[in-house]
């Protein structure tokens, strides 16, 4: 008997190190049930306020767990500064996210506690992802973000375009999913072992580092972790989801899911396949570069910001894989300081484009944001320093970060890489700048004139259920969707949106001139990797 | 609180009152932008005095502290700090520039009343004064060429605060490209420099100087020459002068504070600054000592022809930090530091009383249309004098005791320096001459109408609004002058600056009397505890023969200046018809405008011109951009060409890119 209640004894857990995870996921389950509630002030305020505090716990569980190095779950999670820092950037990509989406369409139309639900839950989805240390928990993770992402990237249900981006995303997703486990198959198959660390030391012993089925899998690994990246080529999904997304997921998105990729780009490339970096290094290095050309390149000339931003993206997806290719210390922390203030940079551009949609009929076509410094003279502030801080304009934390990867490339011994990012970071003033002109220069469009195809795309929720899947719920009330369905939202208050976009403006100027802070924080993050 | 705290503090003020005054110009009621403004650089002179006390506190060898803020980049070699060195020579300097412009800022406050840029203006000034005490208090070169390129845009903003007048904004961009021209100098430099000191730390490069440089090394003379074009620059030295009178289309206090007591002294500061340099580089510091003196002549003449008021005061200027640039060049870092306060106190007063009397002729600067205001502005009056009477280095006047004692270390350095001595004295006695040149013109004489309405009690005021330089009709918007002008006689702030600062120009030469006291000596002298110069003995022959021929020669050309334009009239013009030659080279300021626009500018035009006609159009244009831009287009096309929206096309493109990663490593294996 003492012996079966011996091996019956439950495994050890925890509970202090997964205690951000379960913040996460208890919230979830939270606003799932609190959006259950008929008063609509449950719905409208409450939900979202309960997914701010499950947010506010997690960063706080994040913080008490500070400078702890441990393995959990049987070593499938690590604990240390990397998935801590990149923890607190994913908390605070969400939270943004959450203030953006505060009135937005989308949570109304997916109700809102399904939206926060699938919100927290693709949050906690990259924290495992930032942490796994083991190629099972990795693709749990990866699906975990994948899946929730999919669902909110449709959840403007009357609106084509968002169900376009969904499905698009979902197919495409699907497709990258498989390869990469695919990848992680191969992988398995040729060490036998699915930890990182195991697999670095059987890659080191064995002498692996030239076999096929290591490196087949390496390749389709690579592939899929490229494609959540959205590194080129496999990138073609980002601009039409990002597009066709709701403007805060596109948010969303666009800082976390990166924040999550390069997370574990870092920890399985730099930490697993490190023996065979001299074989990789190349291959992600070029890619790298195409990445840095095709996104520079795609956003010259696009009328629509959020597709802009889309192919920014995709290039600096591409600026942040150098850091990765080198595989140094200097590499780890330089890809994590410009994560952190990519954050920043990214949230203010759209926190502007969020309060414009609901300003204008433009949309987030250019038009939207022409003469804005007449108008709204502190979002026009900091969409200015946004553009100039993704551009890497000095003084500007965007210029930090990216001296600092180039910085990485160059001492790494990939010099021309650090070139490659500089002729990108050139020709993306072609597509920043203009935007700043047209905020500064140009007169204000008129807001009365909306002929342009953004705004039939946008579609001011036209009130056709368009396609099967419209929210039956939402004919039962009209009341809910009707004041804001004709685009009579404009200069409505948003306090919570500038101050998303005051606050993520202020951030890229203020460690643009006070580094030290962000230095401070990822220095940790380089040495856990056990790198050079 | 330490001394280094209190520097901040001298920092955060003026940075403040910037903030507020620019940032709450639609909400400042009346005057306010003008004394919050006032109060922050007086706030700011206050703790000066709080670090200047609590350095006295500390023993002389350790009256050099470094404050740093933070780590700008401390990486490959470069320690690039915001840091702050408060020792004596950065406290002399912030006690001057911040006790100058209070007082400025004070006379401001009713000189620019009713102007429609008021916040503005004051916001610009504050925003000057924190660049000028930055660059005074850097601790390295960093923050120092910071500074230096801050007060750079400060004055260009200044010079061009009426922006609708045509002259005025010619004037600015003249000054900004030419102080431009003097940062590449002392950016250059500084590299010069730093290539083998290593560190951009003022101290650690002081002390590491010694070891790494020779006497006369190439380097450190061509890094100490590109200094002395960035001090040239900012200091209105031969051949980079010409901006000066320019920019006196600023406001008259602004070429009180900028354009005479304060940023013009910079290069000063620079070289006394950078003194463990240039003693190991003696060429550079001949070629400072004779610049100076060719400056100080110059411009003395220069002095002699040109009729608009403030363009005499602004040449008496260039003279002055002629005196000054020669001093420090020599070794004589006390006496040109000495020189460059008490030039601060009368200089600022004579501007001051000079827009005084500019405000009672409605705008009007020429000498030629001024005539008899002793009766109806005897303030003024007296301030001129006072002014005059220091500038021309009469005893006991402040001047006498400063420029004698720079032109006595001088002569103590023997040989050549000799020369610089003679000319030294040539120059004080052109500066006597022209200094009560402009006294006896615009004070005696029948008054004019102005002067005559003034004295029944009436201000005039133009029928219409004209820019006193050319001619042309303005109006009292914004952009433009106020529609009321400001006379000391009747505005107390004006009195009060104007008080002050007579007192300082009277008294301030008794900080230093030869053989009684060396308070200046005493004080700077841990700045320069490194220097082999510094405060050399002096023969009390030579001291004695210097008092007595300033003495003699001052008074001997204001002699000359009353008989000249009072007792006999007449002979100014027949000497101007006479020296016709001579009198068109220094009216026509040596024709130095003249030789820059043919020596650079058109060269320059003419270069561009044929530069963007061919190579441009051809290479740049055609080649470079245009390959660039098409290809740029054409692989732009290319992408969105891919991006077709169809999702068999971007599974297909997956594939291909992961068969294409694939091939890769397999073909590593």
């Amino acid at each position: 008997m003492t012996l079966a209640a011996a091996h019956l004894k439950g495994p050890h857990v925890d509970f202090a190190g997964l205690s951000p995870l379960i913040a996460l996921l208890a919230g979830a389950v939270l606003v799932l049930l609190a959006g259950l509630f008929r008063a609509r002030w449950v719905r409208e305020r409450a939900v979202g306020s309960l997914t701010v505090l499950a947010l506010a716990a997690a960063c706080g569980l994040t913080i008490w767990q500070w400078d702890s190095q441990k393995s959990i779950v049987s070593g499938a999670l690590r604990i240390d500064d990397l998935s801590l820092v990149l923890n607190l950037v994913l908390v605070a990509g969400g939270a943004a996210a959450v203030l953006l989406a505060w009135r937005s369409e989308a949570t109304r139309e997916a109700a809102h506690g399904e939206f926060h639900m699938l919100l927290l839950s693709s949050i906690a989805g990259m924290s495992l992802l930032a942490a796994a240390q083991n190629t099972v928990a990795l693709f749990v993770g990866l699906e975990l973000l994948s899946i929730p992402l999919y669902v909110l990237c449709a959840s403007e249900m009357r609106r084509e375009h968002s169900l376009e981006s969904g499905l698009k995303y979902l197919i495409i997703g699907s497709v990258g999913s498989a390869t990469l486990l695919y990848g992680i198959a191969l992988i398995y198959g040729a060490t036998g072992v699915t930890d990182f660390g195991a697999i670095a030391t059987a890659v080191s012993n064995n002498g692996l580092a030239g076999d096929p089925l290591l490196l087949g899998g390496i390749a389709l690994c690579a592939a899929g972790l490229c494609f959540k990246a959205s590194v080129a080529p496999f990138h073609q999904w980002t601009p039409d989801v990002y597009e066709g997304a709701p403007t805060p997921i596109t948010a969303f998105m666009a800082v976390a899911t990166k924040v999550a990729a390069l997370g574990v780009f870092l920890r399985f490339f730099d930490v697993a396949l490190l023996e065979a970096q001299s074989t990789w290094g190349p291959a992600i290095a070029v890619l790298a570069t195409i990445t840095i050309i095709v996104g520079n390149v795609g956003a010259l000339g696009q009328s629509s910001l959020k597709r802009m931003l889309a192919y920014s993206s995709v290039a600096q997806a591409g600026y942040m894989l150098a850091g990765v290719v080198v595989g140094t210390q200097l590499g780890a922390r330089a890809t994590v300081f410009y994560l952190a203030v990519y954050l920043f940079m990214n949230l203010a551009a759209f926190a502007v484009i969020v309060a414009r949609e609901r300003e204008t009929s433009f949309g987030d076509g250019i038009e939207a944001i022409t003469g804005l410094s007449r108008e709204r003279p502190y979002l026009a502030l900091s969409l200015t320093i946004s553009m100039l801080a993704l551009a890497g304009i000095p003084a500007t934390a965007g210029f930090i970060g990216k001296f600092y990867l180039i910085d990485a490339a160059v001492s790494g011994g990939y010099t021309w890489l650090g070139v490659v990012i500089v002729v990108g970071s050139m020709i993306s003033l072609g597509y920043y700048l203009p935007v700043i002109a047209a905020t500064w220069l140009r007169a204000p469009t008129d807001k009365e004139a909306p002929s342009g195809s953004a705004v039939q795309e946008h579609g001011m929720a036209v009130k056709l259920p368009r396609l099967a899947g419209g929210s039956p719920e939402l004919e039962g009330e009209p009341s809910v969707a009707e004041p804001d369905a004709g685009g009579a939202t404009a200069n409505r208050p948003q306090p919570e949106v500038l101050f998303v976009a005051a606050l993520a403006a202020g951030a890229t100027l203020f460690f643009g001139i006070f580094p030290q802070p962000l230095f401070d924080l990822v220095h940790g993050a380089g040495g856990v990797l056990g790198l050079l | 609180m330490s001394a280094t705290t209190f520097g901040w503090l001298v920092l955060a003020f003026p940075l403040a009152g910037m903030l507020t005054t620019g940032f709450g110009y639609a909400k400042l009621p009346g005057r306010s932008a003008g004394w919050i403004a006032t109060g922050a650089i007086f706030l700011s002179f206050l703790a000066a005095l709080g670090a200047l006390v609590s350095l006295q506190g500390h023993s002389p060898e350790h009256r050099q502290l470094v404050s740093s803020l933070w780590n700008y980049a401390s990486t490959v070699g470069i320690d690039a700090q915001l840091s702050i060195l408060v020792d004596p020579l950065a406290l002399f300097m912030a006690l001057t520039v911040s006790g100058v412009s209070s007082l400025i800022h004070l006379y401001s406050v009713s000189y620019m009343d009713e102007d429609r840029g008021f916040a503005r203006y004051f916001s610009y000034l504050n925003f000057f004064v924190f660049s000028m005490l930055l660059l005074v208090l850097a601790g390295n070169f960093v923050v120092l060429i910071v500074g230096w390129a801050f007060v750079g845009a400060a004055s260009y903003l200044l010079i061009s605060f009426w922006y609708r007048r045509t002259t005025a904004t010619a004037a600015g961009i003249k000054a900004f490209v030419i102080n431009v021209v003097g940062d590449v100098g002392l950016v250059l430099g500084t590299y010069f420099i730093f290539k083998h000191t290593g560190t951009l730390d003022f101290v650690k490069a002081f002390r590491a100087a010694p070891h790494v440089f020779t006497s006369g090394d190439g380097d450190l003379v061509a890094g100490c020459i590109l200094l002395l074009v960035g001090a040239f620059a900012k200091s209105a030295q031969i051949p980079l002068h010409t901006w000066l009178p320019d920019a006196m289309e600023g406001p008259t206090p602004v070429s009180a504070l900028i354009h005479a007591a304060t940023m013009v002294t910079a290069g000063v500061y620079l070289i006394a600054r950078m003194h463990v340099f240039f003693e190991l580089a003696p060429a550079a510091q001949d070629v400072g000592a004779v610049i100076g003196a060719a400056t100080l002549l110059i411009a003395g003449t220069i002095g002699l022809a040109v009729t608009d008021i403030k363009r005499v005061i602004a040449y008496s200027t260039m003279s002055q930090i002629g005196y000054m640039i020669m001093g420090v060049s020599v070794g004589a870092y006390a006496a040109g530091l000495f020189h460059l306060m008490t030039h601060a106190f009368f200089k600022a007063l004579l501007f001051m009383a000079a827009g005084s009397i500019i405000g009672a002729m409605a705008g009007e600067q020429s000498l030629d249309r001024m005539k008899g205001f002793r009766k109806a502005m005897p303030f003024t009056f007296a301030s001129f004098v006072i002014g005059g009477l220091a500038l021309s280095g009469i005893p006991p006047f402040s001047g006498f005791f400063s420029k004698d004692e720079i032109l006595l270390v001088t002569a103590e350095r023997g040989s050549w320096h000799w020369a610089l001595y003679v000319v030294g004295y040539i120059g004080a006695f052109l500066t006597a001459v022209y200094t009560f040149r402009m006294i006896f013109r615009a004070f005696f004489g029948e008054p004019v109408t102005e002067a005559r309405e003034l004295e029944r009690g009436h201000l005039h005021h133009a029928e219409q609004p004209k820019n006193p330089a050319t001619g042309e009709v303005e109006d009292t918007d914004v952009g433009f002058p106020g529609p009321v002008h400001a006379i000391a006689e009747r505005a107390l702030p004006m009195r009060v600056a104007m008080g002050v600062l007579a007192v300082g120009a009277v008294g301030a030469g008794l900080l230093q009397i030869p053989q009684v006291d060396f308070v200046i000596d005493d004080f700077l002298r841990p700045s320069f505890g490194d220097s082999s110069l510094y405060a050399t003995h002096t023969r009390n022959g030579l001291l004695i023969l210097g008092l007595v021929l300033g003495t003699v020669i001052g008074l001997a050309g204001i002699a000359l200046a009353w008989r000249l334009w009072v007792a006999r009239p007449v002979t100014a013009t027949v000497i101007r018809t006479r020296l016709g030659p001579l009198y068109r080279l220094c009216v026509n300021k040596w024709y130095f405008d003249e030789l820059i626009d043919l020596l650079v500018v058109r060269p320059g035009i003419w270069i561009g011109r044929a530069a963007q006609g061919t190579f441009e159009r051809m290479v740049v244009e055609g080649t470079v951009i245009g390959s660039a831009v098409s290809a740029a287009r054409i692989s732009s096309a290319a992408v969105r060409a891919i991006q077709s929206g169809l999702l068999r096309y971007y599974t297909a493109l997956l594939v291909l890119g992961v068969s294409g990663i694939g091939l890769y490593f397999l073909l590593q294996s």
